[in-house]
């Protein structure tokens, strides 16, 4: 589902961000992306994306290269794909049912429509009494539950997250944890950017570890659990 | 029916932009209203303007001075070919009618007239030209073929005078589309600058749609449509001005320049051609300042 092959991003004047990355996803997998602040996780779900461009080396998102894609194809490939971001990007003046049904009105889904996926989507997640509320009315937990609605509500192949719990206090995180796992269960490949070991532990899936822009291990859950333990 | 939910997407995300950022969006509505109105004006002024062009020209008659020695029927003849040639009424003065118009113009010293032991004056042909000869091309040209005629001798209209009054009505006319390009490109600058704004406003909302797979043109449809909507308003606002204003001094100008203005001339301000042109003009306004907007600040 994601091939990388001998990937390298570097900013013109500073040290390159990643280094001959060869990375493969199958589909439905999980993978977790893991590794010290700086070492580049970020920047690998952006080139998935299409949020960068890769300095070197081919990218397969879904058997397309894009390292070739044509900017004005990027949109196509991003319909396809759901991110959900540490810092959530919701609209604050907008409702939750207006935040989640904003990836369906991009695809012109009519309004009854769109308003029923919305509601599933919602139901899904937990926040089905919430449609009405502001972003900034709900808490932590809430909202990163709205983002991964959001990332969903069109039935993405692939969903991105970055540091989806990294403002959330343990058991919102579980919470969200359960959700993305829940999510790959019903056949999304998910790919999950975080540097919290507890969270490595706890669910024992494929493990990447990235340092200085390099992939250090890759490591099945059960090794990458035991690691973490020692 | 995805374009149809598109389309209605862009009208309330137009809608909601003029929403959002009201004050913004006013200076946009009140600058596109202002110059309209300035424009609606002026329109109003160059039919004023047209209209003492005209009746000013509508004293250009061509003098055709035939040979002294052509007789009743040769004139008569020369008369007819004139009016075959279709350039207006033709009238021929014989030399008689000729010499007493001149006494009548000389007064007192007409009486020497009578002194003299022949009419020198030779029969002539007096055309009024149709107000769609009476350029100085088009007299030109008419002098030039009456001029051809036999028996014609010389033709006189007045050259100096009309090339004098052509050119001031070009002088005016280039006046206007100077002031126009100016009050248009002045125009086009707040537009697309108040629209930079609620660009600006909203870069968040872009941001996320284009993570969610906008496409360029998804993104600037709105603020596109949103232009349009001032353009309307704008030019809305500005009808509204030019009716009341027509309605409130119109009576009063109308009286001023009566003389100007002629029998049988409107004096409204609003008329369906000048509505219909306003609004084309406040669209055209508000979708350029869109489009300098969304090209500059849209780089998506």
């Amino acid at each position: 589902m994601i091939q990388f092959f001998h990937v390298y991003k570097a900013y013109p004047g500073d040290p390159p961000v990643l280094q001959d990355i060869n990375l493969n996803v199958e589909k439905g997998e999980f993978v977790f992306l893991t590794g010290p602040s700086g070492a580049g996780k970020t920047t690998l779900l952006k080139l998935i994306f299409c949020g960068e461009k890769a300095t070197k080396g081919q990218i397969l998102v879904g058997g397309r290269n894009i390292a070739r894609i044509r900017e004005s194809a990027v949109p196509y490939l991003r319909r396809n794909i759901g991110v959900v971001f540490q810092d959530f990007k919701l609209l604050p003046h907008r409702s939750v049912a207006d935040n989640v049904g904003f990836t369906l009105d991009v695809l012109g889904v009519p309004r009854a429509e769109g308003r029923e996926k919305v509601r599933r989507m919602l139901k899904l997640v937990g926040l089905e009494h919430k449609a009405d509320a502001l972003p900034l009315r709900l808490s932590g937990g809430e909202q990163q539950r709205v983002v991964i609605a959001r990332a969903l509500v069109n039935d993405p192949t692939i969903l991105l997250a970055d540091e989806p719990t990294g403002n959330l206090d343990p058991a919102l995180t579980v919470e969200i944890m359960d959700l993305l796992t829940q999510v790959n269960i019903r056949g999304t490949t998910v790919v999950v950017a975080t540097h919290d070991a507890t969270l490595l532990a706890r669910y024992q899936k494929r493990t990447v570890r990235l340092e200085r822009g390099q992939i250090v291990s890759d490591e099945d859950g059960v090794k990458a659990a035991r690691r973490m333990a020692v | 029916m995805s374009a149809l939910a598109k389309t209605a997407y862009f009208w309330r995300s137009a809608a909601g932009g003029l929403r959002h950022s009201p004050f913004v969006h006013f200076i946009a509505v009140s600058t596109i209203a202002i110059a309209l109105f300035a424009a609606g004006l002026a329109r109003g002024a160059s039919r004023v303007v047209d209209n003492l062009l005209s009746s000013l020209g509508g004293e250009v008659e061509v003098t055709v001075y035939l040979a002294p020695e052509l007789g009743e029927d040769e004139v008569h003849g020369v008369h007819e070919r004139v009016q075959q040639l279709h350039v207006g009424d033709v009238t021929v003065v014989p030399p008689e009618a000729a010499l007493v118009r001149l006494r009548r113009e000389l007064g007192d010293l007409g009486e020497a007239l009578a002194e003299l032991p022949e009419n020198p004056l030779p029969a002539t042909l007096e055309v009024r030209v149709p107000a769609e000869r009476r350029s100085p091309e088009a007299l030109r040209t008419l002098a030039k073929e009456l001029r051809a005629q036999p028996g014609v001798t010389a033709v006189d209209y007045g050259e100096a005078a009309v090339e004098r009054l052509s050119a001031i009505a070009r002088a005016l006319r280039f006046g206007a589309l100077v002031a126009f390009l100016v009050v248009l490109g002045t125009t086009i600058i707040i537009v697309a600058a108040t629209l930079q704004l609620a660009i600006y406003s909203r870069r968040e909302e872009i941001e996320i749609q284009k993570l969610v797979g906008a496409t360029d043109r998804f993104v600037k449809a709105p603020f596109l449509l949103e232009g349009l909507l001032q353009g309307l308003l704008g030019a809305g606002l500005a009808l509204l001005g030019l009716w009341t204003f027509g309605r409130v001094l119109g009576p009063t100008l109308g009286s001023l320049f009566a003389f100007l203005l002629g029998p049988g001339v409107s004096t409204a301000w609003v008329e369906p051609r000048t509505a219909l042109e306003l609004v084309a003009a406040g669209c055209g306004l508000g979708l350029g300042g869109s489009f300098v907007a969304v090209g500059r600040f849209l780089r998506v």
